[in-house]
């Protein structure tokens, strides 16, 4: 029934890393704790999350400084927003009734 | 039905289609709530400021309280100062972690704010130095930064495709030319009725639409894409 849910974005965890990073306008990153903030995450946790993301391309890591600080910021990629949008996509038909997108279901 | 788990995941996929819905519904309305600007807010600390600032300066320059004109000059100045350090205040919250295009934008919008109140300050010395009468320093006083503040808001509409942000600049510049009509001292008046008013109406409106977007219906798939 699920087979249409893409599997990398398809965790608690990594859906709402992508509803987070897909709300930003595009072309904005957010610093990784901001981002661990806006979804209570333990960086741990969060960091596991972000490299399946970033192997699958769905995400891109920055590791830059500002001053000395060194920091990491995290946006949704082209790709990633596409994903992120076929995963709503094929959610929408899991929840639309089924005598409408029978077809497409299948 | 449950092989969709990438291996070594904890067990932390919801059960169902509506369950991940609400799940992202949930996410949106937290990201929402902790990133978008609060225009209720800063419409509300400013339309306090110059319904009350404004009124209690034409009340003290009628002689309808006793009040001295300054007393009355210093409560709206300090009214305005709060209202600076709430918008400030929570910008800098809304924008904190966030870079890229958006804050470069914000800044900037931030800078024109800055330039034009400081020209307006030296603007208000220089009408000092001149011993300009005390109607002409009212007017001058009035309606220079209201117009600033009507044309920042429409611009800040322009900027981010905010109907409700340019609709407000343009009913503050429409009060601020009524208010030029009617002349000293009852031009505080109309912009503290019809400005500050119209930035309280604002405001309200801007609340009622924000409870409105949070999710209530989180079975809804229409709000999914």
């Amino acid at each position: 029934m699920s087979a249409d849910l893409d599997p990398v974005i398809h965790s608690q965890a990594r859906l709402r890393i992508m509803t987070t990073l897909a709300a930003m306008p595009e072309g904005d990153r957010l610093t990784f704790p901001r981002l661990q903030k806006l979804l209570d995450a333990t960086a741990g946790n969060l960091s596991t999350h972000l490299r399946k993301l970033e192997d699958a391309g769905y995400v891109d890591v920055a590791k830059g400084h500002a001053g000395r600080v060194p920091t990491t910021t995290v946006s949704v990629t082209r790709a990633g927003r596409r994903a992120f949008e076929d995963y709503l996509a094929a959610l929408q038909a899991l929840l639309t009734p089924p005598t409408t997108v029978s077809e497409e279901e299948r | 039905m449950v092989d969709e788990r990438t291996p070594g995941d904890p067990d932390d996929l919801p059960p169902d289609p509506v369950a991940l819905a609400a799940l992202i519904d949930a996410q949106r309305a937290r990201t929402a709530a902790d990133t978008e600007f609060a225009a209720w807010l800063v419409f509300g600390a400013w339309g306090l400021a110059w319904m009350v600032g404004l009124a209690g300066m034409w009340a003290a320059y009628t002689h309808r309280i006793a009040l001295p004109f300054w007393a009355s000059g210093a409560i709206f100045a300090a009214l305005l100062v709060i209202a600076a350090v709430v918008t400030t205040v929570h910008t800098v919250r809304r924008t904190a972690g966030i870079v890229g295009p958006s804050a470069k934008q914000s800044a900037m919008y931030g800078w024109a704010w800055v330039g034009v109140f400081v020209g307006d300050g030296a603007l208000m010395g220089a009408l000092g130095r001149l011993d300009a009468s005390p109607d002409v320093s009212l007017t001058v006083g009035s309606i220079v930064p209201a117009l600033l503040v009507g044309g920042l808001y429409m611009a800040g509409g322009a900027a981010w495709h905010s109907r409700e942000q340019f609709v407000v600049g343009a009913w503050i510049c429409v009060s601020t030319v009524a208010a030029a009509f009617v002349g000293p001292p009852n031009l505080l008046l109309v912009m503290s009725l019809a400005g500050g008013g119209g930035m309280l109406v604002a405001a309200v409106v801007a609340r009622i639409r924000r409870s409105g977007r949070r999710p209530s219906r989180p079975h809804d798939p229409g709000r999914l894409s």
